[in-house]
């Protein structure tokens, strides 16, 4: 215990000591981090709008108004027989009325037509989940040779187009933002590497006299150690200072832009707060743990 | 005590430091080791505090064979052997009474025990009223006390001085061998490495003279031969 007390001493006497290096180190590894968070942040928006898009999709057969109930119960036994279906809805004329009545509750122009029709001119339907909605394709294509009597429309509101742009504007903001954080990662790991060989160079004459007077190894090379550590520590400290109000500011802003879907980036990072941040600190440690190992190993042998 | 066994050293093919070196030193000599630059007696030092290892032959301090000593033995052996050097090693940012228990502090001692030793060792080598001062503050002659104090802190039974009063005037240099003496006749084997002439043939102790590598004299009441 006195060991390790006496350790964090050291440490934060060298950290101390080479200030201006200690806030550059954290400087960078924050930017890392940053850049990090935002592609996250990016990951959780396009995330969020995909799948808000794919619960759009719509793939709906619409039956014959005089289909009986036997043959209808058969279509749709066959439908849930079909691997990439995952799940098939009925809806009555009668249930399709009432949805449609109520639909338009407010509009009572509408609800007059319907009166002066004098019978129910909407058809039965099934809506059909499909079980991928990335091979939608697949299904629509599959319903659309479906051969049945009792089919009167298919409906296949295709968001699939929709679907694979942000896919793919997701996919290339990822591959450029993994290309930032390789940059910031290997600028951490070197930053991190020279701070941790000017602190030893500091300290080469007490390092010196540590290992004339007997110190041991892991004394000598543990400050270091833990300072990479407090670097780490600092670091995502900092950041979370900085993102939750970051956070606060932009989700305004993100409603608006993404106006009709719930995305709440805010209540994501809180609610994941540890994954996240957790995740990173033992990242941001590892990386700073290898720096200094390497730095202390060639450069604290006086 | 400590035995050097047909020890040699090179670090090169064409640069042989020690060459067949044989040498036993029992416990509480006070033992001078002379030779011009360059006649292996640094690195004699290096090889009794593990800082080199020897090509050939065996180095036994006590019963311990130091020989093929690994890393993580150096710090126990080098808690065992204190050393000063000519210049000093103090760190200029901390008192001298720091300096001396930095080498307590950074061993895992108590601070319990760092608050019983430090001022007792300050106090054999002269310095009780001059702890709480900086080596700048302080002569040459008073920072060698203070070195000697840190290498004494752990009790070591041998004390290796190379060329300590290098760096001193005639006065200094003289206090600080009435010094090493004196610890000498507290039991500690004291081994000094040093080509200062008057200093040896005052002592009228054990001299081994070495030359390019070799022990070519080693005489009990000797003299500086070279």
């Amino acid at each position: 215990m006195l060991s390790f007390l006496r350790i964090i001493k050291f440490s934060l006497q060298d950290i101390a000591r080479n200030i201006w290096l200690s806030i550059v180190t954290v400087t960078i590894l924050l930017l890392a981090l940053f850049s990090i968070n935002t592609l996250l942040t990016v990951r959780v928006v396009s995330d969020n709008a995909v799948n808000a898009v794919k619960e759009k999709i719509d793939i709906s057969l619409y039956l014959k108004p005089e289909a009986s109930e036997s043959d209808i119960t058969a279509l749709r036994s066959r439908l849930s027989g079909m691997p990439e279906i995952k799940a098939v809805n009925y809806t009555s004329k009668q249930a399709a009325l009432d949805s449609f009545r109520n639909k338009y509750r407010d509009n009572p122009e509408i609800l007059q037509a319907l009166r002066e029709l004098g019978n129910n001119p909407l058809s039965p339907s099934l809506a059909i989940t499909p079980v991928d909605f990335d091979d939608t394709a697949n299904l629509v294509n599959t319903l659309r040779q479906l051969d049945s009597d009792i089919i009167e429309s298919r409906d296949f509101s295709d968001n699939t187009a929709v679907v694979a742009k942000i896919q793919s504007v997701t996919n290339r903001v990822n591959e450029i933002g993994l290309a930032i954080i390789a940059i910031f990662v290997l600028t951490s790991i070197l930053v991190v590497y020279n701070s941790i060989r000017v602190a030893v160079y500091t300290h080469r004459k007490e390092i010196e006299i540590m290992r004339l007077v007997g110190a041991s190894n892991f004394f000598i090379y543990m400050p270091y150690f833990f300072s990479a550590f407090f670097y780490a520590l600092m670091s995502v400290f900092i950041m979370i200072i900085i993102f939750y109000p970051f956070l606060t500011l932009f989700q305004p802003y993100l409603e608006v832009f993404l106006a009709g879907y719930n995305v709440n980036l805010l209540s994501y990072f809180v609610y994941n707060f540890w994954p996240i941040f957790g995740a990173q600190f033992g990242v941001i440690f590892i990386i700073t743990l290898i720096a200094s190992f390497f730095a202390v190993r060639k450069y604290a042998r006086v | 005590m400590i035995s050097l066994l047909h020890v040699s050293k090179s670090y090169s093919r064409r640069n042989k430091v020690l060459s067949d070196v044989n040498l036993h030193i029992k416990a509480g000599e006070f033992v001078s080791v002379v030779g011009q630059s360059g006649a292996g007696k640094t690195t004699l030092v290096k090889l009794l505090i593990g800082e080199e290892r020897a090509d050939e032959g065996q180095v036994v301090i006590g019963d311990w064979d130091i020989t093929r000593l690994s890393r993580h033995e150096v710090p126990y052996l080098r808690r065992q052997i204190g050393v000063i050097f000519q210049d000093f090693k103090l760190l200029p940012k901390k008192t001298l009474r720091e300096n001396v228990a930095f080498a307590l502090e950074v061993c895992g001692s108590s601070q319990a025990k760092i608050k019983k030793i430090v001022p007792s060792v300050l106090k054999i080598v002269g310095l009780e009223d001059k702890g709480g001062r900086y080596p700048h503050e302080v002569s040459g002659g008073e920072q060698q006390r203070a070195a000697i104090a840190r290498a004494l802190v752990h009790q070591p039974r041998i004390l290796l001085a190379d060329e300590p009063t290098g760096n001193l005037d005639a006065i200094n240099a003289d206090e600080i061998m009435e010094l090493l003496l004196r610890i000498n006749k507290f039991g500690t084997t004291v081994i000094l490495v040093t080509h200062n002439k008057e200093i040896v043939n005052r002592l009228n102790r054990r001299v081994i003279t070495m030359d390019k590598g070799r022990v070519v004299s080693d005489k009990v009441h000797g003299k500086y031969l070279l």
